[in-house]
């Protein structure tokens, strides 16, 4: 019965600093993994036993699967088809992910590492984005819906660097296109076969028992349990919750799932934050590290890189989609907030062999606490900000002449 | 009128006019609805958050639809007809009337009003035809002018 008192501990830390942290009208994101560094191995170690860590990190897998499957679900391509946005997409991801590449490669990380890093610098938190745009009234002006595009343009590249990175992670160089290929065929078949069921899976949905949620959780499982066998039978890792992505983006288009996929919501919310709670828990914390000047100057170098990068791309997208340099910096400033895709990533792309990565891990984990809070300070002032820049441009031009 | 899919937050609706004032409404996909006005050169917009219910009353009164109040009288209007103004009066049926067919009372002839609706234990009889009876708790909705409406309420349902 030592699970009760664990996820107890677990539920009512993560509750209590939640609520601080939405009292203090902060994202919780940060909270519930400070929750995690605080009762876990680096911390206090108040998680009673080795079994009951697995437990928690499966119950934060299971919220992680349960995201992607509501991306999927949520997530249409319709809106490319509108002057600009293509492009608006390319530029966000090029600026901030070369942002990124060259400061992985500066300091001297791997290859792989660099491209870890540059994926966390580029992906923005939707979350906490579109969040800032409700609470903060701003869906009536225009930029709102480029930003609300370049959301959904991140979902379509974090996975394709979610199919890339977990292919490359393989292990072999060989093995890298056998992975590709495996996962590229998991997904086609998900598409297909959830197309042949539609017919057959519809009817159930529609039922007021409890066989529709079951039926859901049993094609989540079901897909997810096929990409892990899979990876076992090959030697390579096929990501599940990519296959979480896709079963969700077919299930879509599946008749009355709408209802369904709802009922799913508020177990992606307990799970996730779960999650967070797992990931910080299980984070070697070294104080050696974190406070060597190193460290620090590599983290500040790292945030202002990424809100610089940020401010550049939103200003190129507004100069082109909206005309106007004050809008593409308020652009800019609302995607700056970084949060549950950059610790989702890590945490998919590299598993639990932190022990390999620790500056990599540490970096993004302090990267996503500060620029999580940051980044929503930016959002929330983002038209002051982007008028005072366009005021000092505008003053530096005079004087200029 | 521009219509926009803000994926993960709702539609959006949008109207500008001409002097650069812009109205949207945002149908979230919690089912609430939210509505903006941004007057032309205003730093913020004001906003404020409908229940689905709420919305539908303000609806209602900006395209002068019927409106749901039951034992009330509504006076409708119609913007391109300015001199028509129609009352819709909704009320309980009263004792004197049960058992009686709308032609034993004679209600068009005696007051002008005519009976379009009637609700029957939770179901509607749009336009009941003359020989329908009126049974205990019905329901019905009477359309007419003001000083018609108010005769049939005196002279048919027994009210002062």
């Amino acid at each position: 019965m030592t699970f009760l008192v664990d996820l107890a501990s677990v539920t009512v830390s993560c509750l209590v600093l939640g609520l601080a942290s939405k009292y203090l009208r902060q994202t919780a994101i940060p909270a519930y993994i400070i929750a995690g560094i605080i009762l876990g191995k680096s911390g206090f170690d108040l998680i009673s036993s080795e079994a009951s860590y697995e437990f928690i990190q499966w119950l934060g897998r299971v919220g992680v699967i349960l995201l992607m499957f509501y991306i999927g679900y949520e997530f249409n391509f319709k809106g490319i088809k509108e002057p600009g946005r293509l492009f608006a997409g390319c530029t966000d991801f090029g600026v901030n992910f070369i942002a990124g590449f060259a400061l992985g490669l500066l300091i001297g990380m791997s290859l792989i590492e660099t491209f870890i890093l540059a994926s966390a610098v580029y992906i923005s938190s939707s979350a906490i984005v579109i969040s800032s745009l409700i609470e903060n009234k701003r869906l009536i002006y225009p930029e709102a819906e480029t930003v609300v595009w370049l959301m959904v343009f991140e979902d379509i590249i974090l996975a394709i660097l979610l199919v890339v990175l977990t292919s490359i992670m393989a292990g072999s160089l060989a093995m890298i296109p056998v992975c590709l290929a495996t996962t590229l065929l998991l997904i086609v078949f998900t598409f297909i076969l959830i197309k042949r069921l539609s017919n057959f899976i519809s009817p159930l949905f529609e039922r007021d028992d409890e066989i529709p949620i079951l039926l859901i959780f049993a094609l989540i499982f079901g897909f997810s349990a096929i990409a892990y066998l899979l990876s076992i039978l090959l030697p390579c890792h096929i990501s599940e919750v990519i296959i979480a992505f896709f079963l969700g983006s077919a299930l879509s288009g599946v008749k009355s799932s709408r209802k369904l996929f709802e009922a799913t919501i508020s177990f992606k919310n307990l799970f996730l934050t779960i999650f967070f709670f797992s990931f910080g828990m299980m984070f070697q914390f070294q104080f050696a590290t974190l406070f060597s000047a190193y460290f620090i100057l590599v983290l500040f170098a790292l945030i202002t890189l990424s809100v610089s990068g940020k401010f550049i791309s939103g200003a190129l997208i507004g100069k082109r989609l909206h005309g106007s340099l004050e809008t593409g910096l308020r652009v800019g400033a609302y995607t700056t907030p970084r949060g549950e895709f950059s610790i989702v990533l890590l945490a998919v792309v590299i598993g639990t062999r932190t022990g390999n990565y620790e500056l990599l891990v540490s970096l993004i984990v302090a990267y996503v606490i500060i620029l999580s809070i940051v980044g929503s300070g930016f959002a929330k002032h983002g038209d002051r900000i982007g008028k005072a820049i366009t005021g000092s441009i505008n003053k530096l031009m005079k004087s200029e002449r | 009128m521009r219509i926009s899919e803000l994926p993960e937050i709702g539609t959006k609706y949008e109207i500008e006019s001409p002097k650069g004032d812009k109205v949207a409404v945002i149908f979230l996909t919690t089912g609430e609805i939210e509505l903006y006005v941004l007057e032309a050169g205003a730093e913020k917009p004001s906003v404020t958050r409908l229940t689905p219910e709420e919305a539908r009353r303000v609806g209602s009164v900006l395209t002068g639809a019927l409106l749901t109040i039951e034992h009330e009288d509504v006076e409708v209007s119609f913007s391109d007809i300015s001199d028509l103004r129609i009352n819709i009066h909704v009320c309980p049926v009263t004792k004197g009337m049960v058992g009686k067919s709308i032609e034993d009372l004679a209600i068009r002839k005696r007051t002008g009003v005519t009976i379009i609706a009637l609700s029957r234990k939770g179901q509607s009889i749009i336009s009941p035809p003359p020989e329908t009876v009126f049974e205990e708790g019905d329901l019905i909705v009477a359309l007419g002018e003001r000083e018609q409406i108010k005769a049939c309420a005196r002279e048919i349902l027994g009210q002062v």
